[in-house]
């Protein structure tokens, strides 16, 4: 069965490492925001509005300091500016489909959801309806996360909190390496790019460098990296 | 925080969040690809998450930068031995847990 609603939930079901990698983000989201003086309705509804972890993080971070709304606002697009390079390679991929489904999937396109669907999703499934079930269900993680580290502020021992703090990072990983594996080339470009996102890292914003490193160095690699099928179409 | 600067922030927030998102929806259809664009743009996937990860997993504990790379390290060892991916972020937290208690 390959219909709407399979493919459906086949991509909820494809979310459950990204739930368990939001769960502990929307955690020490919540905690930070609940420093910054808001409280349990706003940080849930923050979550529901603008579903975008790093940024709203940052904002509480820079509530905290007392920034100003516009430099908050500014600050956000900027390090958003990355989901236009993100949503192009997801909607590239995804099979033909409606507009309107596609403008609401584009509201979910997230870091994780981008690396899922591009790097961990059967051919079959690269539909707009998997890519639905897929945000929904991160979406919904992100919201009850929030909630939970809202309730658990006070509960939660600061060592659990700080260890959950690299879920994020191992399920990038687990989604790279076996994209690698049996890639020389290819892992010779993931290994640059970490080492050129680290050096730009030291002179400009991350969230620039982030932008660059990864424009930059994908193009390196049109040059040297083989993509297996691609050859195969060149030669 | 009243709830009225917080809407008008939200709001703010969640315009500049969108319009990233979904300017290539309206854009796609209209521009066909050639061959290097269209590689270009497989290669993303690999150098977004490369640098996703670095420097910021060092980041996790400022002093012990190795902590976060031990986490990732035993995440990948188990992704490269083909583990459910959950079962692999699961591995890297309790590790990280583990050099955290030392």
């Amino acid at each position: 069965m390959n219909g709407k609603r399979q493919q459906f939930i086949r991509g909820m079901k494809a979310g459950t490492p990204i739930v368990m990698g939001f769960l502990p983000v929307a955690i020490s989201y919540a905690i930070i925001a609940r420093q910054a003086g808001m409280d349990t309705f706003q940080i849930a509804l923050m979550c529901l509005m603008v579903f975008a972890g790093a940024s709203q993080i940052m904002a509480a971070g820079m509530l905290i300091q007392g920034a100003q709304l516009a430099a908050i606002i500014i600050a956000t697009f900027l390090l958003n500016l990355r989901h236009i390079i993100m949503s192009t390679c997801v909607f590239e991929k995804m099979e033909p489909s409606a507009r309107a489904p596609r403008l609401l999937g584009a509201y979910w396109v997230t870091d994780e959801s981008f690396a899922m669907f591009t790097t961990g999703t059967a051919k079959k499934d690269l539909t707009v309806w998997f890519f639905l079930g897929l945000g929904l269900i991160t979406y919904l993680a992100w919201f009850v996360g929030s909630l939970l580290g809202a309730v658990l502020t006070n509960f939660l021992p600061a060592i659990l909190s700080a260890s959950l703090g690299v879920a994020l990072y191992a399920l990038f990983i687990a989604l790279l390496v076996p994209g690698l594996k049996g890639n020389g080339r290819l892992s010779a470009l993931a290994v640059l790019t970490a080492v050129c996102n680290t050096l730009l890292c030291r002179v400009m914003a991350s969230s620039w460098a982030l932008i660059v490193s990864t424009l930059l160095c994908a193009f390196l690699g049109v040059f040297f990296v083989d993509l297996g099928e691609e050859a195969a179409h060149e030669q | 925080m009243s709830n009225k600067t917080a809407l008008l922030l939200f709001l703010g927030m969640t315009v500049v969040t969108y319009i990233p998102r979904m300017l290539p929806v309206l854009l796609l259809g209209k521009v066909k690809l050639g061959p290097r664009t269209e590689k270009f743009l497989k290669l993303i996937p690999y150098t977004a998450m490369s640098a996703l990860v670095f420097p910021g997993v060092f980041s996790m504990d400022a002093a012990r930068p190795w902590i976060g790379l031990t986490g990732v390290a035993v995440s990948g060892l188990l992704a490269w031995r083909k583990c459910p991916m959950v079962l692999c972020v699961l591995a890297g937290i309790a590790a990280v847990f583990l050099l955290l208690l030392i």
